[in-house]
């Protein structure tokens, strides 16, 4: 029995008087996609930030493919597997496209092969064609797909998006959903961040909801349309009847 | 391909230059110094340019070459190029040790300690006189014309040594900002948090470069000591006449381009030396204030240096357009 | 006994020290950029009030008012017309355009000065209290007087003022501070005239017991950056506690160590606030 790809236990953030987080539990066994929800301010980010180690959890423990992986830097982290997407998409803006992908390769591979995984990369999230742009030309749609590109050049067991589907349209939406179902089903452990509600239905095996930093429920995306406090905390009445 | 040739042409024409003027005379000792200058502000660049952290105190690193090898010189008689060895170590080793303190610092907070440090080591190398030779300075041992201790009385010998150290820094420059380095400390430059989270110890990326800007820096102290002979704490340690001339090259050429340093010394230095000759008694004064007020230009008119502003002004007259 | 008149020279001296320090964390806090050029400012203040001495007879405590007037006006024209025009470009710019301006101003200084020592003679300059078993010079103890004078108008102002609560409201939050009316340029403006014209103010009131030429500001730069990021850059109040800090470590290390190492430890305390509480000891106040 292989140990889960992501567990956490018990952890808990406080930012001063703040408590972020507050005892937070879960687990990822196998390749999926597990939506993460929660209102405004219930700690969604601060948790991947905190998966990642740009924070530093005060409690609780989190193990990436069965390795602790709290207080560890999060270059560390990446080498472990696990990386992550920014909400307001922090690409390297004054280097290409292309260049940004290869800072993630560089994780694996020496700067040729770098480049040229980078470029799999790129076809994979289907914007090969515009790699030589300069990434603080474009529209942010297409920036959020780069900073995807950017996080699977790094080779990841685990990768955490944060938001990436805001302002698509339908479309677009689409597409990226289909690319993170066959991320999935090439291995790949996915937890999404997202607020568009129709989206990580479709899209999530598992969904775990916050709360002003705690969960409050975790379960299939059927379960949770019904939860009672989910409803109340943040889906409202208006979608399960509507649902 | 082209830029190859071009290179190579430069190199040529560079090596062939001195054939045309006196080998002791007034014009080479100013080219010489000019690529000196190229080549400290190419050092500097590899920090400054490449990983943007804004060091004002890369004479604390040519000093500390320039004084470890001539104490080494001096006390025990060992060769300025074992000297130049050990003052880039002792260069790298500083940068290393200043690295800790000031990993979490940019911009100004950076910048401040670095000059910071750079001071202190000027006022220790001025009051530590038993060491030191305090601020009389130190002069470097007369010896004959030597390869080995890098003393030759005409400055033919020296020219060619200093081209071919800017041309293998400037050559480490090129080397890092194609490598794995050098995408990193561009990936950092922008933002620290995205390039950890994707697997860049920037704490690492930054140090490195840091260690390499500083030993080539000092080595480069090394060469200046045997080409001037004479130093004191305020020539070699100085903020405005190592420091800031130095970053002052790099930005005038361009930031972060291999050929900006080698513009900026070019244009900078043969102009103080006018400068200086020009005008008689007040020249101090005179051409650090000229220095000083083109600093105030570049910053306001094009901080990305001259060779951008000489590319738009071309755009902008092939263009024809006024505005 | 020696140590307890070094820390009271120290007090002294350190009280200085503050009001020097106080205009660069002033330009600090309201405009976030490092003015590398400030010593400088110390520097024409020093020359205004000898000028002062020389030619009106006046003396320095005198003369330190003068100087402060005159360059909280330059300071203003600079702001306006050289500084306003970096503060939204990278930090490379405007840490370069205060480094050349420390440079033009030195060698205006120098071209139109001479880099001749001079010093000012007053009636009180070699004479001394005493307090029981220990001494205070009089010009020392003059010095102190007028920096505390000044610090306290100091925060009379930024405490009481219309203008003073304005500036510390651009220091926090200079978005929210124009939303609600405050015009965050001429705030800036008003900041750095201060700011240069306080440590103008410090450089005049140690006339007494310094000499002045063009290059004097490199003895200070070192203490002033000090005090300031001890006492956390931007917090006025720790610019004060930052700036009697160092006077005392100077004046005691100058007991234990010799000349060579003060300066030395002095960095040590520097570097070591910026690496480990770049907030400075007080803690934040941005």
């Amino acid at each position: 029995m292989s140990p889960p790809l992501l567990q956490l236990s018990g952890v808990s953030k406080r930012f001063g008087g703040l408590h972020a987080l507050s005892d937070v539990s879960f687990q990822l066994n196998d390749p999926g996609i597990i939506g993460l929800i929660g209102p405004n301010g219930s700690g969604k980010s601060t948790l991947f930030s905190t998966l990642v180690g740009l924070h530093k959890a005060d409690q609780g423990s989190i193990l990436l493919n069965g390795a602790p992986i709290v207080g560890l830097k999060p270059h560390q982290i990446a080498a472990k597997g696990m990386t992550k997407t920014f909400q307001n998409v922090a690409l390297f803006m004054e280097m290409s496209v292309l260049d940004n992908v290869v800072v993630g390769a560089l994780l694996r591979y020496n700067v040729k092969q770098a480049h040229e995984w980078a470029m799999r990369c790129l076809e994979r999230v289907g914007l090969a064609d515009i790699a030589e742009k300069i990434a603080g030309d474009l529209s942010f749609p297409e920036r959020a797909r780069i900073e995807v590109a950017r996080g699977l050049a790094t080779r990841p067991t685990i990768l955490l998006l944060d938001e990436v589907m805001a302002a698509l349209n339908s479309v677009e939406m689409e597409e990226i959903m289909a690319l993170l179902r066959s991320l999935r089903d090439d291995g790949l452990g996915i937890i999404v961040v997202e607020h568009h509600m129709h989206a990580i239905m479709s899209l999530c095996e598992r969904i775990v909801v916050l709360n002003f930093g705690k969960k409050i429920a975790e379960g299939t995306p059927q379960e949770i349309a019904m939860h009672p406090e989910v409803v109340r905390a943040y889906l409202g009445r208006e979608y399960v009847s509507g649902g | 391909m082209k830029s190859w040739l071009v290179v190579a042409a430069a190199i040529v024409a560079a090596c062939a230059l001195p054939l045309f003027l006196a080998p002791s005379g007034y014009p080479i000792r100013v080219i010489a110094l000019a690529l000196l200058f190229a080549a400290l502000g190419q050092a500097w660049n590899i920090v400054g340019g490449l990983a943007n952290q804004i060091s004002l105190g890369h004479a604390a690193f040519f000093g500390l070459g320039a004084y470890t090898s001539t104490l080494l010189l001096i006390n025990f008689g060992v060769s300025p190029w074992v000297g130049m060895l050990a003052g880039a170590t002792v260069g790298g080793f500083a940068a290393y040790i200043l690295s800790f303190p000031t990993m979490k610092l940019s911009g100004h907070y950076f910048a401040l300690a670095t000059l910071a440090f750079s001071e202190v080591l000027r006022v220790l190398a001025s009051s530590w006189a038993s060491v030191t030779g305090g601020p009389a300075g130190l002069s470097v041992p007369f010896a004959p014309d030597s390869l080995l201790m890098l003393q030759f009385k005409s400055t033919l010998p020296y020219y060619y040594i200093i081209l071919v150290a800017l041309i293998a820094v400037t050559g480490i420059f090129v080397w890092i900002r194609q490598s794995a380095l050098g995408y990193r400390l561009r990936a950092l430059r922008e933002s620290v948090d995205a390039a950890e989270v994707i697997g860049v110890d920037t704490a690492r990326a930054k140090v490195i470069a840091a260690v390499i800007s500083a030993a080539l820096t000092a080595a480069l102290g090394v060469l200046y000591a045997q080409f001037t002979y004479f130093f004191d704490p305020d020539s070699v340690f100085g903020v405005i006449s190592i420091s800031i001339r130095i970053a002052l090259i790099t930005i005038l050429g361009g930031v972060g381009t291999a050929i900006g340093p080698i513009v900026g010394a070019f244009v900078i230095i043969p102009l103080e030396e006018l400068a200086n000759v020009l005008l008689s008694s007040r020249t101090a004064g005179l051409s650090q204030l000229f220095f000083g007020i083109l600093l105030i230009a570049i910053i306001l008119v094009q901080p990305r240096g001259i060779l951008v502003l000489i590319k738009s002004g071309v755009n902008r007259a092939r263009r024809g357009k006024t505005s | 006994m020696a140590f307890v008149q070094a820390v009271l020279d120290g007090l002294m001296i350190g009280g200085v020290y503050a009001a020097i320090s106080i205009g660069l964390t002033l330009v600090f806090g309201v405009m976030g950029i490092v003015n590398f050029a400030q010593a400088e400012f110390l520097m024409l203040g020093m020359f205004i009030a000898y000028f002062v001495w020389a030619y009106l007879g006046l003396d320095p405590l005198i003369g330190s008012i003068v100087a402060f007037v005159i360059i909280f006006a330059l300071g203003i024209v600079i702001q306006r017309t050289l500084i306003q025009r970096v503060m939204r470009a990278p930090a490379v710019a405007q840490i370069f355009l205060t480094v050349g301006l420390l440079i033009v101003i030195e060698n205006l200084a120098l071209l139109a000065f001479g880099s001749s020592f001079r010093s000012v003679s007053t009636s009180y300059q070699t004479s001394s209290l005493r307090l029981g078993p220990l001494f205070i010079g009089v010009p020392y103890l003059a010095a102190f007087c007028m920096a505390v004078l000044s610090g306290f108008a100091l925060w009379l102002f930024m405490d009481k003022s219309w203008y003073g609560q304005a500036m510390r409201a651009t220091a926090q939050n200079p978005l929210a501070a124009r939303l609600m009316g405050i015009n965050v340029e001429r705030m800036q403006q008003l900041a750095f005239g201060l700011g240069v014209g306080l440590t103008a103010f410090g450089g005049a009131i140690i006339l007494p017991y310094f000499t002045v030429n063009p290059t004097v500001a490199e003895q200070f730069v070192i203490l002033m950056f000090t005090a300031v990021v001890l006492g956390g850059l931007g917090n006025i109040a720790g610019a004060v506690v930052g700036g009697l800090t160092v006077g005392i470590i100077q004046s005691v290390s100058a007991l234990v160590f010799p000349i060579q190492l003060q300066n030395f430890v002095l960095f040590l305390a520097f570097i070591g606030v910026l690496a480990l509480r770049p907030h400075g000891l007080i803690g934040a106040s941005r």
